[in-house]
Protein backbone atom coordinates (compact mmCIF):
# COMPACT_ATOMS: atom_id res chain seq x y z
CA UNK A 1 0.00 0.00 0.00
CA UNK A 2 2.64 2.57 0.96
CA UNK A 3 4.61 1.03 -2.35
CA UNK A 4 1.38 2.43 -4.26
CA UNK A 5 1.48 5.75 -2.72
CA UNK A 6 4.83 6.57 -3.60
CA UNK A 7 4.63 5.54 -6.85
CA UNK A 8 1.34 7.59 -7.48
CA UNK A 9 3.52 10.34 -5.63
CA UNK A 10 6.45 9.82 -7.97
CA UNK A 11 4.31 9.80 -11.30
CA UNK A 12 2.22 12.99 -10.17
CA UNK A 13 5.71 14.47 -9.26
CA UNK A 14 6.94 14.18 -12.75
CA UNK A 15 3.85 15.18 -14.66
CA UNK A 16 4.09 18.51 -12.34
CA UNK A 17 7.94 18.66 -13.55
CA UNK A 18 7.15 18.52 -17.28
CA UNK A 19 4.14 20.74 -17.14
CA UNK A 20 5.17 24.27 -17.77
CA UNK A 21 3.61 25.82 -20.65
CA UNK A 22 6.03 27.40 -23.47
CA UNK A 23 4.13 30.66 -23.85
CA UNK A 24 4.63 32.16 -27.82
CA UNK A 25 2.96 34.84 -27.69
CA UNK A 26 -0.84 37.96 -34.76
CA UNK A 27 0.75 39.63 -37.88
CA UNK A 28 3.41 42.37 -37.88
CA UNK A 29 3.51 44.91 -40.57
CA UNK A 30 5.44 48.15 -41.08
CA UNK A 31 7.93 49.97 -42.70
CA UNK A 32 10.78 52.53 -42.55
CA UNK A 33 12.14 54.89 -45.37
CA UNK A 34 14.57 55.82 -46.42
CA UNK A 35 16.28 52.11 -46.58
CA UNK A 36 19.55 53.80 -47.04
CA UNK A 37 21.35 57.09 -46.37
CA UNK A 38 24.30 58.53 -47.47
CA UNK A 39 26.69 61.19 -45.67
CA UNK A 40 29.53 62.56 -47.48
CA UNK A 41 32.43 65.03 -46.35
CA UNK A 42 30.99 65.08 -43.06
CA UNK A 43 33.72 67.05 -41.28
CA UNK A 44 35.34 65.43 -37.98
CA UNK A 45 33.86 67.93 -35.05
CA UNK A 46 30.70 68.62 -37.17
CA UNK A 47 27.35 66.87 -37.03
CA UNK A 48 24.66 66.09 -39.79
CA UNK A 49 20.65 65.68 -38.81
CA UNK A 50 18.02 63.46 -41.48
CA UNK A 51 14.83 62.26 -40.62
CA UNK A 52 13.67 58.41 -40.24
CA UNK A 53 9.90 58.03 -41.69
CA UNK A 54 8.76 55.22 -39.70
CA UNK A 55 5.05 53.79 -41.25
CA UNK A 56 2.51 51.25 -38.91
CA UNK A 57 0.97 49.69 -41.61
CA UNK A 58 -0.24 46.80 -38.83
CA UNK A 59 -3.95 47.40 -37.67
CA UNK A 60 -3.02 47.66 -34.06
CA UNK A 61 -0.91 50.08 -32.66
CA UNK A 62 3.12 49.86 -31.21
CA UNK A 63 6.24 51.05 -29.57
CA UNK A 64 9.00 51.15 -32.08
CA UNK A 65 12.50 51.64 -30.50
CA UNK A 66 15.66 52.89 -32.59
CA UNK A 67 19.06 51.15 -32.32
CA UNK A 68 22.21 52.24 -33.67
CA UNK A 69 24.25 48.49 -34.18
CA UNK A 70 27.18 47.36 -36.11
CA UNK A 71 26.73 45.02 -38.96
CA UNK A 72 28.31 41.75 -39.98
CA UNK A 73 31.74 42.55 -41.70
CA UNK A 74 30.60 40.72 -44.35
CA UNK A 75 26.97 42.78 -44.73
CA UNK A 76 28.65 45.99 -45.59
CA UNK A 77 29.13 47.97 -48.72
CA UNK A 78 32.47 47.64 -50.68
CA UNK A 79 35.57 49.66 -48.79
CA UNK A 80 33.54 50.28 -45.66
CA UNK A 81 34.62 49.96 -42.05
CA UNK A 82 32.17 49.76 -39.01
CA UNK A 83 31.27 52.85 -37.56
CA UNK A 84 33.97 52.82 -34.22
CA UNK A 85 31.56 53.87 -31.67
CA UNK A 86 27.55 53.94 -32.67
CA UNK A 87 27.43 56.36 -29.21
CA UNK A 88 28.07 58.57 -31.85
CA UNK A 89 24.73 58.54 -33.56
CA UNK A 90 21.66 59.77 -31.68
CA UNK A 91 17.75 59.40 -32.25
CA UNK A 92 15.29 62.40 -31.34
CA UNK A 93 13.17 59.99 -29.25
CA UNK A 94 14.79 56.24 -28.01
CA UNK A 95 10.72 54.98 -28.70
CA UNK A 96 7.93 56.23 -30.03
CA UNK A 97 4.04 55.05 -30.12
CA UNK A 98 2.34 54.75 -33.26
CA UNK A 99 -1.58 53.62 -33.85
CA UNK A 100 -2.64 51.57 -36.26
CA UNK A 101 -1.98 53.18 -40.13
CA UNK A 102 -0.19 56.20 -38.61
CA UNK A 103 3.40 57.18 -39.44
CA UNK A 104 6.08 59.60 -37.93
CA UNK A 105 9.47 60.98 -38.28
CA UNK A 106 12.65 60.58 -35.88
CA UNK A 107 15.62 62.55 -36.82
CA UNK A 108 18.79 60.91 -36.86
CA UNK A 109 21.85 63.16 -35.78
CA UNK A 110 25.61 61.98 -36.35
CA UNK A 111 28.16 63.91 -34.73
CA UNK A 112 31.93 62.31 -35.23
CA UNK A 113 34.28 63.45 -32.50
CA UNK A 114 37.50 66.15 -33.73
CA UNK A 115 39.76 63.29 -33.96
CA UNK A 116 42.54 62.76 -36.48
CA UNK A 117 41.78 58.70 -37.26
CA UNK A 118 38.20 60.17 -37.71
CA UNK A 119 39.36 62.19 -41.20
CA UNK A 120 38.99 60.82 -44.37
CA UNK A 121 36.78 57.51 -43.35
CA UNK A 122 34.13 55.58 -45.17
CA UNK A 123 32.28 54.25 -42.01
CA UNK A 124 29.02 51.85 -42.46
CA UNK A 125 26.38 51.69 -39.71
CA UNK A 126 23.02 50.14 -39.29
CA UNK A 127 20.07 51.64 -37.68
CA UNK A 128 17.54 49.28 -36.35
CA UNK A 129 14.27 50.07 -35.66
CA UNK A 130 12.18 47.45 -34.17
CA UNK A 131 8.21 46.66 -33.36
CA UNK A 132 8.36 45.81 -29.59
CA UNK A 133 5.92 43.21 -28.70
CA UNK A 134 5.95 40.11 -26.16
CA UNK A 135 4.95 37.48 -29.10
CA UNK A 136 7.11 34.87 -30.05
CA UNK A 137 8.23 36.36 -33.89
CA UNK A 138 9.69 39.93 -34.10
CA UNK A 139 10.74 42.13 -36.86
CA UNK A 140 13.25 44.31 -37.05
CA UNK A 141 13.99 46.88 -39.66
CA UNK A 142 17.97 47.96 -40.65
CA UNK A 143 18.30 51.40 -41.96
CA UNK A 144 22.22 51.57 -43.77
CA UNK A 145 23.99 54.76 -42.27
CA UNK A 146 26.98 55.46 -44.99
CA UNK A 147 29.14 57.92 -43.29
CA UNK A 148 32.12 59.71 -45.33
CA UNK A 149 33.88 62.64 -43.27
CA UNK A 150 36.72 64.91 -45.19
CA UNK A 151 40.39 63.80 -45.13
CA UNK A 152 41.33 66.94 -42.02
CA UNK A 153 44.07 64.37 -41.81
CA UNK A 154 46.35 65.76 -44.42
CA UNK A 155 45.64 69.33 -43.28
CA UNK A 156 49.09 68.96 -41.06
CA UNK A 157 50.84 67.58 -44.53
CA UNK A 158 49.55 70.81 -46.26
CA UNK A 159 50.41 73.24 -43.89
CA UNK A 160 53.85 71.89 -43.40
CA UNK A 161 54.19 71.57 -47.21
CA UNK A 162 52.96 75.52 -47.50
CA UNK A 163 55.59 76.52 -44.34
CA UNK A 164 58.20 74.58 -46.73
CA UNK A 165 57.66 75.98 -50.02
CA UNK A 166 57.55 79.34 -48.84
CA UNK A 167 61.30 78.64 -47.30
CA UNK A 168 62.46 77.41 -50.58
CA UNK A 169 60.54 80.28 -52.61
CA UNK A 170 61.89 82.82 -50.37
CA UNK A 171 65.23 81.28 -50.39
CA UNK A 172 64.86 81.09 -54.60
CA UNK A 173 63.56 84.63 -54.39
CA UNK A 174 66.39 86.04 -52.03
CA UNK A 175 69.17 85.00 -53.56
CA UNK A 176 67.47 85.76 -57.68
CA UNK A 177 67.26 89.40 -56.46
CA UNK A 178 70.41 89.18 -54.69
CA UNK A 179 72.26 88.44 -58.02
CA UNK A 180 69.73 90.33 -59.97
CA UNK A 181 70.98 93.33 -57.47
CA UNK A 182 74.59 92.72 -58.07
CA UNK A 183 76.97 94.87 -60.33
CA UNK A 184 78.20 93.70 -63.50
CA UNK A 185 81.89 93.73 -64.24
CA UNK A 186 82.55 93.34 -67.92
CA UNK B 1 67.20 94.09 -47.35
CA UNK B 2 64.67 94.85 -49.60
CA UNK B 3 65.48 91.28 -51.58
CA UNK B 4 64.39 89.38 -48.63
CA UNK B 5 61.04 91.27 -47.96
CA UNK B 6 60.16 90.95 -51.78
CA UNK B 7 61.02 87.13 -51.52
CA UNK B 8 59.04 86.35 -48.49
CA UNK B 9 55.92 87.81 -49.96
CA UNK B 10 56.43 86.83 -53.46
CA UNK B 11 57.33 82.95 -51.90
CA UNK B 12 54.10 83.76 -49.38
CA UNK B 13 51.77 84.87 -52.42
CA UNK B 14 52.72 81.34 -54.91
CA UNK B 15 52.20 79.09 -51.83
CA UNK B 16 48.71 80.59 -50.97
CA UNK B 17 47.80 80.58 -54.80
CA UNK B 18 48.85 77.19 -55.14
CA UNK B 19 47.37 75.43 -51.67
CA UNK B 20 44.19 77.69 -51.01
CA UNK B 21 42.02 75.29 -53.32
CA UNK B 22 43.30 72.45 -51.41
CA UNK B 23 42.65 74.30 -48.34
CA UNK B 24 38.52 74.94 -49.69
CA UNK B 25 37.73 71.61 -50.61
CA UNK B 26 38.51 70.54 -46.80
CA UNK B 27 35.55 73.03 -45.79
CA UNK B 28 33.20 71.76 -48.50
CA UNK B 29 29.65 70.79 -48.27
CA UNK B 30 28.18 68.44 -46.53
CA UNK B 31 25.97 66.15 -48.92
CA UNK B 32 23.50 63.81 -47.37
CA UNK B 33 21.82 61.66 -50.00
CA UNK B 34 18.55 58.85 -49.22
CA UNK B 35 18.51 56.37 -51.47
CA UNK B 36 15.56 57.37 -53.65
CA UNK B 37 12.36 57.02 -51.41
CA UNK B 38 12.94 53.77 -50.38
CA UNK B 39 11.08 51.89 -48.14
CA UNK B 40 11.98 48.75 -46.50
CA UNK B 41 9.19 46.95 -45.43
CA UNK B 42 8.77 43.09 -44.37
CA UNK B 43 5.53 41.25 -42.69
CA UNK B 44 4.98 38.30 -40.82
CA UNK B 45 1.68 36.45 -41.28
CA UNK B 46 1.86 34.84 -38.17
CA UNK B 47 3.91 35.80 -34.51
CA UNK B 48 2.29 33.31 -32.46
CA UNK B 49 3.09 29.96 -31.26
CA UNK B 50 1.01 28.76 -28.27
CA UNK B 51 2.49 25.00 -27.22
CA UNK B 52 0.87 24.53 -23.87
CA UNK B 53 2.34 22.00 -21.38
CA UNK B 54 5.52 20.83 -22.66
CA UNK B 55 7.64 17.91 -21.89
CA UNK B 56 11.34 17.71 -21.26
CA UNK B 57 13.51 16.67 -24.01
CA UNK B 58 10.92 16.74 -26.50
CA UNK B 59 10.55 17.99 -30.23
CA UNK B 60 7.46 20.31 -31.28
CA UNK B 61 7.21 21.79 -34.91
CA UNK B 62 5.13 24.46 -36.00
CA UNK B 63 2.16 22.90 -37.96
CA UNK B 64 2.62 22.45 -41.15
CA UNK B 65 6.29 22.28 -40.49
CA UNK B 66 7.92 24.08 -42.82
CA UNK B 67 5.05 26.31 -44.37
CA UNK B 68 3.95 28.05 -40.97
CA UNK B 69 4.93 31.81 -41.78
CA UNK B 70 5.10 33.55 -44.76
CA UNK B 71 7.73 36.39 -44.71
CA UNK B 72 6.44 39.01 -47.48
CA UNK B 73 8.67 41.88 -48.91
CA UNK B 74 6.59 44.33 -48.36
CA UNK B 75 8.76 47.71 -49.29
CA UNK B 76 10.41 48.85 -52.71
CA UNK B 77 13.38 47.77 -52.23
CA UNK B 78 15.54 44.07 -52.16
CA UNK B 79 16.23 42.95 -49.08
CA UNK B 80 18.89 40.46 -46.82
CA UNK B 81 17.19 38.82 -43.94
CA UNK B 82 18.67 37.66 -40.97
CA UNK B 83 17.19 35.74 -38.19
CA UNK B 84 18.23 35.49 -33.90
CA UNK B 85 16.61 34.01 -30.96
CA UNK B 86 16.83 34.48 -27.25
CA UNK B 87 16.60 32.99 -23.80
CA UNK B 88 13.46 31.54 -22.77
CA UNK B 89 12.43 33.41 -19.51
CA UNK B 90 9.80 32.98 -16.77
CA UNK B 91 7.08 35.18 -17.66
CA UNK B 92 6.44 36.14 -14.17
CA UNK B 93 9.16 36.74 -12.80
CA UNK B 94 11.67 37.00 -15.78
CA UNK B 95 15.02 37.46 -14.31
CA UNK B 96 14.51 34.19 -11.46
CA UNK B 97 14.55 31.60 -14.23
CA UNK B 98 15.17 31.12 -17.72
CA UNK B 99 15.95 28.43 -20.40
CA UNK B 100 19.23 29.30 -22.09
CA UNK B 101 19.20 29.25 -26.24
CA UNK B 102 21.86 26.85 -27.08
CA UNK B 103 24.11 27.75 -29.93
CA UNK B 104 23.90 24.57 -31.89
CA UNK B 105 20.37 23.55 -31.42
CA UNK B 106 21.38 20.86 -29.17
CA UNK B 107 19.44 20.91 -25.36
CA UNK B 108 20.45 20.31 -21.79
CA UNK B 109 19.26 20.95 -18.69
CA UNK B 110 17.85 24.40 -18.72
CA UNK B 111 18.97 24.66 -22.18
CA UNK B 112 16.51 24.69 -25.33
CA UNK B 113 17.30 24.28 -28.98
CA UNK B 114 15.50 26.34 -31.72
CA UNK B 115 15.30 25.40 -35.31
CA UNK B 116 13.76 27.04 -38.42
CA UNK B 117 13.52 25.47 -41.82
CA UNK B 118 12.74 27.47 -44.76
CA UNK B 119 10.01 25.68 -47.45
CA UNK B 120 12.40 24.16 -50.10
CA UNK B 121 15.56 24.30 -48.30
CA UNK B 122 15.61 20.54 -47.75
CA UNK B 123 20.03 20.03 -47.25
CA UNK B 124 20.59 22.99 -45.44
CA UNK B 125 21.96 23.24 -42.09
CA UNK B 126 24.32 21.21 -40.24
CA UNK B 127 22.40 18.20 -40.25
CA UNK B 128 21.67 18.37 -44.13
CA UNK B 129 17.71 18.21 -43.37
CA UNK B 130 17.07 22.01 -44.19
CA UNK B 131 16.63 23.00 -40.25
CA UNK B 132 19.05 25.16 -38.91
CA UNK B 133 19.83 26.29 -35.43
CA UNK B 134 18.36 29.64 -34.56
CA UNK B 135 21.13 30.91 -31.65
CA UNK B 136 21.67 34.13 -30.08
CA UNK B 137 23.71 35.64 -32.82
CA UNK B 138 22.00 37.33 -35.94
CA UNK B 139 22.70 34.82 -38.58
CA UNK B 140 21.45 34.74 -42.63
CA UNK B 141 17.85 33.63 -42.59
CA UNK B 142 17.88 34.35 -46.71
CA UNK B 143 19.78 34.57 -48.61
CA UNK B 144 22.76 32.23 -46.83
CA UNK B 145 26.25 31.80 -47.43
CA UNK B 146 26.72 28.91 -49.69
CA UNK B 147 22.98 28.67 -51.31
CA UNK B 148 21.98 29.58 -55.12
CA UNK B 149 19.44 32.35 -53.78
CA UNK B 150 19.70 35.90 -53.97
CA UNK B 151 18.64 38.57 -52.11
CA UNK B 152 14.36 38.83 -51.73
CA UNK B 153 12.42 41.68 -53.94
CA UNK B 154 10.05 43.19 -53.01
CA UNK B 155 6.43 41.23 -53.58
CA UNK B 156 8.78 37.59 -52.76
CA UNK B 157 7.71 35.43 -49.65
CA UNK B 158 9.22 32.83 -47.68
CA UNK B 159 7.27 30.14 -45.78
CA UNK B 160 9.38 28.99 -42.71
CA UNK B 161 8.41 26.79 -39.67
CA UNK B 162 9.98 26.40 -36.15
CA UNK B 163 11.59 23.26 -34.05
CA UNK B 164 11.60 23.49 -30.65
CA UNK B 165 13.59 21.20 -28.77
CA UNK B 166 12.63 21.59 -24.76
CA UNK B 167 15.51 21.34 -22.01
CA UNK B 168 16.67 17.68 -20.69
CA UNK B 169 15.16 19.23 -17.39
CA UNK B 170 13.65 22.49 -16.38
CA UNK B 171 11.66 23.59 -13.40
CA UNK B 172 7.93 22.50 -14.27
CA UNK B 173 4.74 24.92 -13.45
CA UNK B 174 6.36 27.79 -15.07
CA UNK B 175 4.90 29.64 -18.47
CA UNK B 176 7.91 30.23 -20.19
CA UNK B 177 8.42 33.15 -23.03
CA UNK B 178 10.83 34.03 -25.98
CA UNK B 179 11.36 35.85 -28.83
CA UNK B 180 12.69 35.40 -32.38
CA UNK B 181 13.63 38.45 -34.29
CA UNK B 182 13.54 38.66 -38.66
CA UNK B 183 15.56 41.41 -39.77
CA UNK B 184 16.16 42.84 -43.12
CA UNK B 185 18.59 45.41 -44.52
CA UNK B 186 18.29 46.79 -47.92
CA UNK B 187 20.37 44.40 -50.63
Amino acid sequence: MIGRIKLAGLIAALLVIFLPSFTLAQDVNFGVSPAEVRINDLPPGEAAEFVLTIHNKDDVAHVFTFTASEPPEEETREGRARLPDDSWISFSSQEIELAAGSEANVTVTVAIPQEQKGAGQDWETWLGVTAESSDLLGVKLYVRLLVSTVGTRSNIGLVAGIAVAIVLLGYGGYYYFKRKAKPKYH
Amino acid sequence: MKAVITSIAVAIILALIFSLPALAQESGTITITMTGANEISISLDKTQWPLGNVASNTEHETSPPIEWCTLTIEGNCNVNTFIVGDDAEWVSDPGAYKWTLSSDGTNGEHIYGLWFRISGDTTRGPLGDGYVPVTKTESEFWPYSGGSGSSLAPGDTKQFGLRLLTPTYFVSGRQMQTQITISAVAA
